[in-house]
């Protein structure tokens, strides 16, 4: 216990266990340990939740909820780079002591060792980065050791921080006297030590009087304000002596010997070679030199081994000896290019080696390849020509050097090459006379031939007139020619061409056949088996034969053939001028027009501010081409004649169902009048809004040309177009038995089918048609094939209901119920007459008709009996589609309830009291016309959303009607 | 009809942009431009020979241009395959336009100057629309079976004559096709003011006169030598001469109606192609372009006496 009194302690002693506790607490486990930083949140998480401490809270948000950066204009500053540090990104617990970028005050990087360093900044080297160890020198590699990043010693840093600069000296700031005492002194002092080490050291009492001197000069200029920094001390570096030779003896240098630099002190000098000269000469005066024993007793003795330096072996002058002595070189070498010196050795004027050359030696430079067209050697040219010879000796034009082959073609030489001719054709005493002589004479020859005129230019002579000329002067050479040629021809056979010189027999023969001039072949073969040898064979004969046959063919004598085949440049050139003036006077300009269609694209026209021709109607060959490729699926309504190449319906399918809602609601017109109320004005009304209608059915025809989309009705009466005519009888009997004038038109229009539709075609075609073309020409164009497709889907139900007997659709469909016949039949004209007109004042253009115009020179083609009586017709087709057609679709009652539910629905029972028909759809008409513009929009969309539902639903309704009060 | 009176030169400016390979007029003939082998177009004004602006951005040689009726756009031909729609005053092209296959040898405007013509060595016509940045031609006409050299104009009509020796009309009020067949390779087209006929000039050196109406041939210029190059020819502004170059350095001026000659212009003695021509919208003034230089004439007395 004393002891333990006379301790000292250092620290809080742990509480003493308590007797039986043990501790109860489990230690946590390393993996129950959580990480909380300084505001108790989890440091760590797990891998998936990003690591640890992402975002706020484990959340994407931070403290102010997510704020996005306030817009900033970079307009200004667009240049300007905002430098962006690793620390804007970082949290503060990364700043913290444990982050991954710790701030807090420690030792620098430069101080601090590498460990430390490696500990600190957490760069530790990755295993991967570490030298390997299994390299061939194990440990860290010696050159890492060895170099290291070069670093200012602290030294100089505290020395740079106290106003140090390389280059100065430290301490005291000195006047320019002071300074120039110090540098001097310092000079010396090195000097000395140098060259005598530290001992030699002399007093420098003398030195200092001519020091004092100089001062004294300078004295003048002297400004004790200004100071300066004192020079930098150069330290002496005093190395070892690690030699046993005499002081400052440097030893013999081991340079290279040839080396100019073997004459100075250090060997290891950079070696400038310009400069070089002046320096070593420098330097030999001040270096000390000597022997490596002394001088022996039988040497003479080096100039003052010691002589000690001083200033009269110094080089005062400016001017060198070397300028001197460049000048001596100058004035020698007078007549020899600067830069080059006279060769003095005589070495050159070597006697030449006479070599006994063979005497025919040609030299040949043999690494030039000779060209296959160069002229062969004289010699070899000899010996080949002497093998040759037969080969040659065959034809007499070789007898004729290339002036007289010229002459015999035709050829005029001062033409072609006058200054050739006249040096070949030059004899000794034309090449004596003087060259202007020959010019002038030349010149001669020139005027003859009209080439040259007085103005000196060379100018193209009139063709005709060389022609004539050249063909005087053929004619003379043609005769002599053919003098040349006859010779020929009769010296030939015998002596002149000799193909079989080898075989002597074989010539003989071939001159015998010659000779004999056979021709059948047969004769042929007879008379040279005569002359051929027994020994020969049945094969040899044959190609014997053949080949004499040849050779005849092949070199026969030119007597005429050269003449034949070859006709003189000058003629073929007078011929060619000939034929150009001629074909010049000849040619007359045959101006030729040709038309086609040309389609102006729609823009061009818009700019050109023309309308488009056709109306943009005309056929476009290769946007078709193009279009073909996408889907349509209008090609899937085919249709006997009209193809889609003259037949425009791009889009019907909307339009294709209102059109019949349209004949219900009537079209509403674009200008609305007031309101009435009473049904008799009403319908007075229509007809006065509506001055364009037509007040006969016969001008209705030129109304209706505008284009109206296609309603299944219309589909329908064409396929009924397309059976037989008994089928169609019975339908439009059905229809118009009432009246005969209109089942005569209708026949009449029957007829008239074939030629509509070639009108219609010819349309399309953008073809003015011929015939007057009318109106009906707009129902025919449309298709008439049975739906498909999306059509077919749409007229199902229609035909579902019918469909009583699928196998005769057709009638079934067209078949008029009984009452509904009757019903026709009991409407007077003037009724039906009523109804065309309205169903023309329906055609009329709406604002919301959708689909092609038709060209409008249908429209405005003038309108035929004909085709009144069909557009009548198709009017009452319409009228009987109104009628009974709906009644066969399903009721939809809830379709029904909309419709009436509207104001207007009281009326239309009431007004439908009346068993005018069309007063009532025109009341209708009006009605709707003065309703709100509300109502109607938005019965137009309910009326889009059901569609055809909902029109079928109406019809029928309105038919049903009709029916009950007929029936009363 | 007017008499006619000599031309003289009253202007001669060096280019400096290489061979010239047009002068054009713009709409009043004010302005002249050049096109030069140096792949740039200079305006010019002739009278005084001033440079008033250059423009750069050709690809290759520029072949034609010509001036918007506004005199604010210059459209231009190149044989890089393009052409280039020029802002006058900041020199700055607005709109580049390819469509063709070769080099385009000519250019014009429609009246209205929206819509620009074009044709070229791809035997291929087009009209741009030159206001829109549609970058496609509104419309080609590939009727021509070899290179387009000039392309013309009106109110309801474009002319293009072909070297397959064609002038082919089409006329976009009726839609239709015309294909008038000289026969002789068709260098250059110009137009009589009254739109009633057309001049070609011909590789066979002579201008022949079309009827546009009739197709048939009215008249035949010869005089001149065209030889192989590609001569242009023009009509004054009275409609009563005709003026076409020649390639042994000088002019030839006609009378329209009695195809005499009236005057040779005699442009250097030192030969040289004339091969592109402009005739002054308005007065007797023409000019030409020759080698490097660019050459203004005109009949006016005053200017020669200025001169000497």
């Amino acid at each position: 216990m004393d002891e333990e009194e006379h301790l000292h302690r250092f620290g809080t002693p742990l509480e003493p266990l308590e007797k039986d506790e043990v501790p109860a607490k489990k230690p946590l486990a390393i993996e129950d340990q959580i990480v909380k930083d300084e505001n108790g949140k989890r440091r760590f998480h797990g891998a998936f939740t990003g690591g640890f401490s992402a975002g706020f809270w484990n959340t994407v948000g931070s403290l102010e909820g997510w704020t996005p950066q306030n817009f900033k204009s970079s307009r200004g500053e667009k240049a300007s780079k905002v430098q962006q540090r690793p620390e804007d990104f970082m949290d503060k617990e990364d700043l913290g002591e444990f982050g991954i970028a710790p701030q807090g005050i420690r030792t620098r990087d430069e101080f601090a060792k590498e460990s430390e360093q490696e500990q600190r900044s957490g760069h530790r080297k990755r295993k991967l980065m570490q030298p390997e160890l299994a390299g061939p020198i194990p440990g860290v590699p010696v050159l890492e050791q060895l170099l290291r990043p070069v670093r200012d010693k602290v030294a100089v840093r505290i020395l740079k921080s106290m106003g140090w600069k390389p280059g100065q000296g430290v301490g005291p700031r000195q006047t320019r006297k002071e300074k120039r005492q110090a540098s001097a002194r310092n000079k010396r002092e090195q000097y000395l030590l140098e060259h005598y080490g530290a001992e030699g050291l002399p007093s420098t009492n003398t030195q200092r009087e001519s020091e004092v001197e100089d001062e004294e000069a300078d004295d003048q200029d002297e400004d004790e304000d200004i100071t300066f920094a004192p020079d930098d001390y150069e330290p002496m570096f005093y190395s070892p002596k690690d030699n046993r030779f005499g002081m400052s003896y440097s030893g013999l240098s081991r340079a290279p010997v040839l080396s100019k630099s073997s004459t100075i002190a250090a060997p290891l000098q950079h070696i400038n070679l310009f400069g070089h000269l002046e320096e070593s000469a420098k330097h030999k005066q001040l270096s000390i030199r000597g022997q490596a024993f002394g001088v022996g007793a039988f040497e003479e003795e080096d100039e003052d081994i010691y002589a000690k330096d001083d200033m009269t072996r110094y080089d005062f002058s400016l001017a060198d000896k070397q300028p001197k002595q460049k000048k001596l070189k100058h004035v020698q070498q007078r007549h020899v290019i600067e830069g080059f010196s006279e060769d003095k050795s005589d070495t050159t004027h070597n006697k030449p080696y006479v070599i006994d050359l063979p005497r025919d030696f040609k030299p040949r430079n043999w690494l030039l390849r000779r060209s296959r067209f160069a002229p062969l050697d004289a010699q070899r040219a000899r010996k080949i020509a002497e093998e040759t010879e037969h080969k040659k000796a065959g034809l007499g034009r070789h007898d004729l050097n290339p002036e007289q082959r010229a002459q015999l073609l035709g050829e005029s030489q001062d033409k072609k090459n006058p200054f050739k001719t006249a040096n070949s054709a030059s004899s000794q005493q034309e090449r004596s006379k003087s060259l202007l002589e020959l010019i002038s004479a030349k010149s001669n020859n020139f005027t003859k031939g009209g080439l040259i005129t007085t103005t000196g230019e060379e100018q193209p002579a009139a063709p005709i007139e060389l022609g004539i000329e050249l063909q005087q002067s053929n004619a003379a050479l043609l005769a002599q020619a053919a003098t040349k040629t006859q010779n020929l021809a009769s010296t030939t056979p015998a002596s002149g061409f000799k193909p079989f010189l080898e075989n002597e027999s074989k010539q003989l023969r071939y001159e015998k056949f010659l000779a004999s001039n056979l021709k059948d072949d047969k004769e042929i073969t007879e008379f040279l088996a005569e002359l051929q040898p027994v020994t020969l064979s049945l094969w040899d004969r044959e190609m014997e034969k053949k080949e004499f046959v040849q050779a005849a063919k092949i070199y026969r004598p030119l007597a005429g053939l050269m003449l034949d085949r070859f006709v003189s440049e000058a003629t073929v050139q007078a011929q060619k001028s000939e034929e150009q003036v001629q074909s010049t006077e000849q040619h007359k300009i045959v101006m030729e027009r040709t038309k086609a269609m040309w389609k102006p694209s729609a823009l061009l026209c818009k700019r050109y501010n023309i309308a488009e021709p056709y109306g943009g109607a005309l056929p476009e060959v290769e946007k078709e081409l193009k279009a073909k490729s996408k889907m349509s699926i209008f090609d899937y309504l085919e249709s006997s004649v009209n193809t889609k190449a003259n037949f425009q319906t791009p889009t019907i399918i909307p339009k294709h169902i209102e059109a019949p809602k349209q004949q219900q609601q009537l079209p509403k017109l674009p200008t609305l009048v007031p309101a009435t109320t009473t049904t008799a004005t009403a319908e007075e009304e229509v007809t006065a809004i509506l001055p364009e209608a037509p007040k006969q059915p016969a001008s209705s025809a030129t109304v209706k040309a505008t284009f109206v989309p296609k309603t299944p009705l219309e589909q329908a009466v064409d396929a009924s177009r397309d059976k037989p005519i008994s089928e169609k009888t019975d339908l439009f009997k059905s229809i118009f038995d009432d009246s005969d004038d209109e089942q005569e038109t209708t026949v009449a229009q029957e007829q008239q089918q074939a030629d509509v539709r070639l009108d219609a075609m010819q349309a399309a075609l953008g073809l003015p048609s011929t015939t007057a073309t009318s109106a009906a020409a707009a129902n025919v164009l449309r298709n008439n094939s049975p739906p498909r497709g999306i059509f077919a889907a749409l007229f199902k139900p229609a035909q579902e209901q019918q469909d009583t007997k699928p196998s005769d659709p057709a009638p079934v469909k067209f078949a008029p119920i009984a009452g509904n016949k009757l019903k026709i039949a009991y409407k007077p004209r003037e009724e039906r007459l009523k109804n065309d007109r309205e169903l023309a004042m329906e055609q009329v253009p709406d604002v919301e008709l959708y689909g092609p115009k038709l060209p409008t020179q249908l429209k405005q083609a003038s309108p035929d009996g004909a085709v009144q009586a069909e557009a009548s017709i198709d009017a009452k087709l319409q009228q009987l589609w109104q009628q009974h057609a709906p009644s066969k679709r399903k009721a939809e009652h809830w379709v029904e309830r909309t419709l009436s539910s509207s104001a207007d629905s009281d009326e239309d029972s009431s007004d439908s009291s009346s068993d005018d028909s069309d007063a009532k759809a025109k009341k209708s008409k009006s009605r709707k016309r003065h309703k709100s513009a509300s109502s109607k929009k938005s019965k137009k969309s309910k009326q889009k959303a059901k569609k055809k539902s909902k029109k079928s639903e109406r019809t029928k309704h309105k038919s049903k009607e009709k029916k009950s009060k007929r029936k009363h | 009809m007017p008499a006619f009176l000599d031309f003289n030169c009253s202007k001669t400016i060096d280019c400096k942009q290489g061979a010239v390979r047009a002068v054009r007029y713009n709409v009043d003939g004010s302005y002249c431009m050049s096109c030069g082998s140096d792949k740039k177009i200079k305006l010019w004004n002739p009278a005084s020979g001033l440079l008033l602006k250059t423009y750069g951005g050709h690809a290759d040689e520029v072949t034609d241009a010509a001036g918007s009726c506004d005199s604010s756009y210059i459209v231009s031909a190149s044989l890089d395959k393009s052409i280039i729609y020029w802002d006058v005053s900041t020199g700055t092209p607005v709109r580049r336009l390819r469509s063709h296959a070769g080099g385009v040898r000519c250019v014009c405007f429609n009246e209205d100057s929206s819509i620009a013509i074009s044709g070229g060595r791809d035997n291929a016509v087009m009209c741009w629309d030159i206001r829109t940045r549609r970058l496609d031609p509104v419309q080609v006409m590939k009727e021509a079976r070899d290179c387009i050299t000039a392309v013309l104009t009106n109110e309801h009509k474009i002319f293009a004559a072909s070297l397959d020796g064609c002038v082919r009309h089409y006329d976009i009020r009726v839609g239709e096709l015309t294909c008038d067949k000289i026969g002789q390779p068709i260098t250059y087209l110009a137009q009589t003011r009254d739109e009633q006929c057309l001049l070609a000039g011909c590789q066979d050196s002579a201008l022949r006169l079309l009827d546009c109406e009739s197709g048939g041939l009215l008249s035949e210029y010869k005089g001149h030598q065209a030889d192989d190059y590609h001569i242009e020819c023009g009509i004054l502004s009275n409609d009563a001469h005709i003026v076409a170059g020649s390639c042994a350095g000088d002019a030839y001026v006609w009378d329209l109606l009695e195809a005499k000659v009236l005057q040779r212009i005699r442009i250097s003695d030192n030969g040289g192609v004339v091969h592109s021509l402009a005739t002054h919208p308005k007065r007797q003034e023409l000019l030409f372009a020759r080698r490097r230089d660019m050459y203004v004439f005109s009949t006016d007395v005053q200017i020669e006496e200025e001169q000497l």
